[in-house]
């Protein structure tokens, strides 16, 4: 099982479709609000040395933004 | 070989669609997603019928009312790239490599956001330069931003960083906002926003990230800079018509002219509704009407040959 992590905020639409793709594919995953976690901030910025979101995490493959072919690829999807 | 292909999946071409439907049109739907431009808004509050409801919740909505129809066939994670015509209709080409042979096309592909087009806006994008308020509003906690604009979007930027901003800019190219009066009273006096007029941004400065924004003052021509954490871009739009722009009539701005009556484009085959038209208003509940009117018109056209 891949090790998924999502940097998001409340209100990101695109933090929301890529959650739907993971519980659609029943992909657990862990989550860190950024709005209000400033440590998962830091650690966001670090790993994806940008400020937008979502970051996701897949195994240490890191993906900005909701790039639907990319997240599937990382998971081994279709 | 279809009777139509609608491109488009915001709230035009779902209309379009399910009118398309629901008349047993031989009809395809290309688009990358569903809901258009409001899809990042976090309350529409102008969509008849709702109080207010999020541009996610209604992009749902939208896709699942299309879906529901039986016969429309939908492609939903593609974009159209070229459109050629051909002896009784056209060829329809995505970036994804498929074409499809159509009879008419109905085209509410809307509008993109407009860049700066300055210097360091490429290179910070994503590093301070946002185009997202909703999604990134909320990592700008506790600094200074920029809004660059001054029409609605522009100002609903500015309320989404209230919460999170503890200084934000509003600059705006010239003497007024031309966004909604209620909006504005909100934020003339409110502490946390100062509104400059007359700015036409130069640079976006920063290091790693943004740390400042350089602007001429329109009414000088003085070079100044505002220290920033954070430059919001909101303003305005480019109509995504590139594909039919060897040969259907565009505006200066780059929008279908049609035929406000049936949203015919100068085209034979080709209607445009929505925002990608030269439409007077910019409004999601005017792109359905106009979507639907087209598709009928289309259907009319179908009957009678």
């Amino acid at each position: 099982m891949a090790n998924v992590t999502i940097y998001s905020t409340p209100v990101c639409v695109y933090c929301k479709m890529a959650k739907e793709l993971f519980a659609k594919n029943n992909v657990q995953y862990n989550e860190f609000n950024v709005a209000s976690d400033l440590k998962a901030r830091e650690e966001m910025v670090g790993k994806s040395h940008q400020l937008g979101v979502p970051v996701i995490d897949i195994d240490g493959t890191i993906i900005v933004g909701f790039d639907q072919k990319r997240i599937e690829a990382a998971l081994g999807l279709k | 070989m279809y009777d139509v292909i609608i491109i488009g999946g915001g709230p035009g071409g779902v209309a379009a669609g399910i009118y398309a439907a629901r008349k047993k049109m031989k009809a395809l739907l290309i688009t990358d997603s569903f809901g258009g431009q409001s899809l990042t808004s976090a309350g529409i509050e102008n969509w008849i019928g709702t109080k207010s409801i999020s541009g996610y919740d209604l992009a749902k909505m939208l896709e699942e009312h299309l879906r529901a129809q039986q016969g429309i066939e939908i492609v939903d994670n593609d974009l159209v790239s070229g459109v050629t015509k051909k002896d009784g209709g056209f060829d329809v080409a995505t970036k994804g490599g498929k074409t499809f042979e159509t009879k008419y096309i109905l085209m509410a592909s809307g509008s993109r956001r407009k860049k700066l087009g300055i210097p360091g806006e490429a290179e910070f994008d994503g590093k301070g330069v946002v185009y997202c308020s909703t999604c990134d509003a909320p990592i700008f906690g506790g600094k200074t931003v920029a809004v660059v604009g001054g029409g609605n979007s522009a100002l609903e930027s500015v309320i989404d960083l209230l919460p999170y901003a503890s200084k934000i800019y509003l600059m705006v190219r010239s003497e007024i906002m031309r966004g909604d009066p209620v909006t504005q009273e909100k934020l003339k006096n409110h502490p946390q926003v100062e509104i400059l007029f007359n700015t036409m941004p130069q640079e976006v400065i920063g290091k790693d990230f943004v740390t400042g924004l350089r602007y001429k003052d329109a009414k000088t021509g003085e070079q100044k800079e505002l220290a920033l954490d954070g430059v919001f871009v909101e303003i305005g739009l480019i109509p995504n018509s590139d594909f039919v722009k060897d040969f259907v009539a565009l505006n200066e701005f780059g929008h279908v002219v049609v035929d406000h009556k049936t949203q015919q484009s100068s085209c034979p085959g080709i209607w445009a509704a929505g925002d990608v038209s030269d439409v007077l208003y910019d409004q999601n509940n005017i792109s359905v009407g106009d979507s639907i009117k087209a598709a009928l018109n289309i259907y009319d056209k179908i009957k009678k040959s």
